[in-house]
């Protein structure tokens, strides 16, 4: 069971950075005020994300892993510590990292296409390279035949579709996933991950992917962060040392999730 | 069931809710119809019916059908129609234009929008017609008193609408453009602009029915022509059958357009209504 475990089991995580990383966020504090009473959202978190990491957060609601996100994203700026990417640190939103949300949030107004061709449009590139990337990425998400067809016309997992094609036809080097499958039924959700899990070995970009489910954590991830709520922290950070596809029957893949759960266990 | 007998009844149950939309649609039609004739109908037996009225101060339909005839042969009433739909139009375009672009302003722009609110909201109580008097002593009779009014009068709603649509875009819609690498002006005009449209086209649609009303406020004051003008002469000379001529090309007209509105904003927003 050692051997799943990378970080001891005490006290807030830290890790030194390295040439490899993409994401390095260290050190970092969110202070919010909920009807005038101040309250970490996240204490001392310290985190890397490798170029080819798939990072799963699991934690309770409260444990601020939508915090996380949104400071690796741009949307938020910590009160303390530093978040970078690439040795930069993080000032706003930027092509340079694709988000996709629970809720999908797709422009209702715009069909699939220019949904996806939007982030092509905001970069300036000319209509021909934009038509053949849409068709790319429509084609990789299998979506080629809804193209003209706008959002309210789609199910659950195709818009979800949809907005994986739009957050990486930008060709972002890292991917962050806010309860991505939360909204969809189970057997969609299955599936979606199937075809995201492809779609990173296809793609090689980094992700970060916030959940509740411990099973979807481990199925999907290479690292599985372990997070706790009041404050806010990143408790541990467990290796998954399983090849893809991954056998949720295989001995070795419940011995993962025994370990996530116990370590939620411990620090819930 | 074999394949035939399958296409058999499909093609049945096709044909079936085919005819049974056909004639809710026509049904409907014919309702609409009724509706118009039964109150033409009681409008011409009512006034014949009271004794003593006069029926050149209440004249049933057939009393004005002369009068309608006239005026429209003449050619007359479509000048004053058309007179007084260019003003409308004119002022609720330019009121339209100012309301979009101060609305998304006042939505995005935290300073100038506390700057701006008490007279925004203070002037938006004043109504329009009753800047009627004022507007003739400013401007006179001409075009331009009436273009302001109902510049002033159409500015509001829009103003207000927008504002609302454009403060309250859904975050994660606006989150979704900047880390797409939306500069400033795509959030705005791809962004914030389409996802308040729903607000904004009901803030026209109030505008367009305020445009007519202050058309003919400003008309009744002083004009040498429109629909109003026609209203207030018919008055001088006793013509109540032209006044009724006058009210109902005006209710034919707000109608009309109101309905072309509606049209136009659907071609807009194939996607509205639906999530």
């Amino acid at each position: 069971m050692d051997a799943v475990l990378d970080a001891p089991a005490s006290a807030p995580v830290s890790l030194a950075p390295t040439e490899r990383d993409l994401v390095h966020v260290e050190g970092v504090s969110v202070l919010y005020e909920t009807k005038g009473t101040p309250s970490w959202a996240l204490r001392d978190v310290s985190i890397a994300i490798g170029a080819h990491d798939f990072m799963c957060a699991v934690g309770p609601s409260g444990c601020g892993k939508t915090t996380l996100l949104n400071l690796i994203a741009g949307f938020l700026q910590p009160t303390r510590g530093t978040v970078q990417l690439a040795g930069k640190t993080i000032a706003a939103p930027g092509p340079d990292r694709g988000v996709v949300f629970q809720e999908y949030a797709l422009f209702p107004w715009l069909t699939v296409s220019a949904n996806v061709e939007f982030g092509l449009r905001c970069q300036g590139l000319p209509a021909a390279e934009r038509q053949r990337r849409v068709a790319e990425y429509l084609a990789l998400v299998d979506l080629a035949r809804a193209a003209d067809r706008y959002p309210y016309e789609l199910s659950g997992g195709m818009r979800q579709r949809v907005a994986f094609a739009r957050a990486l036809v930008n060709r972002p080097p890292l991917l962050l996933m806010d309860e991505p499958f939360a909204a969809v039924d189970a057997m969609t959700r299955a599936a979606l991950q199937d075809e995201l899990v492809k779609l990173w070995q296809h793609e090689r970009f980094a992700s970060f992917l916030i959940t509740h489910s411990v099973d979807e954590a481990v199925y999907l991830g290479t690292k599985v962060a372990v997070m706790s709520a009041h404050p806010g922290r990143v408790e541990r950070i467990l290796d998954v040392p399983l090849a893809y596809p991954r056998d949720r029957n295989s001995p070795r893949y419940r011995e993962v999730i025994k370990a996530v759960e116990d370590a939620l266990a411990h620090h819930g | 069931m074999d394949e035939s007998e399958v296409r058999r009844i499909e093609a049945a149950f096709t044909a079936s809710t085919r005819q049974r939309h056909r004639r809710h649609a026509i049904r409907q039609v014919v309702l609409n119809v009724a509706g118009v004739l039964l109150f033409l109908a009681a409008w011409e037996v009512l006034p014949r019916s009271i004794p003593g009225l006069n029926l050149l101060l209440f004249p049933p339909p057939s009393g004005i059908v002369g009068a309608l005839r006239e005026l429209a042969l003449s050619g007359e009433l479509f000048l004053h129609a058309a007179t007084s739909v260019a003003r409308s139009l004119g002022g609720f375009a330019v009121g339209a234009v100012l309301g979009v672009s101060l609305g998304v302003v006042t939505a995005m722009v935290a300073p100038l929008r506390f700057l701006s609110d008490p007279m925004l909201h203070g002037f938006r109580a004043v109504p329009a017609i009753a800047l009627v008097p004022l507007a003739v002593v400013w401007f006179g009779i001409g075009e331009v008193s009436k273009l302001a009014l109902i510049t002033w009068g159409t500015f509001f709603p829009v103003w207000i609408n927008t504002y609302l649509g454009a403060r309250d875009v859904s975050a994660t819609l606006v989150r979704s453009a900047r880390s797409l690498g939306a500069s400033r002006s795509t959030l705005i005009l791809r962004v914030i602009l389409p996802a308040a449209l729903p607000l904004i086209i009901a803030g026209l649609r109030q505008s367009l029915a305020i445009a007519l009303v202050v058309m003919v406020a400003a008309e009744l004051v002083g004009a040498s022509i429109g629909l109003g003008q026609m209203i207030a002469t018919a008055q001088q000379i006793f013509r109540i059958d032209h006044m009724f001529v006058g009210l109902l090309a005006l209710g034919i007209i707000g109608f009309a357009l109101d309905r072309l509105f509606v049209f136009v904003a659907h071609r807009l927003l194939p996607w509205y209504g639906r999530t």
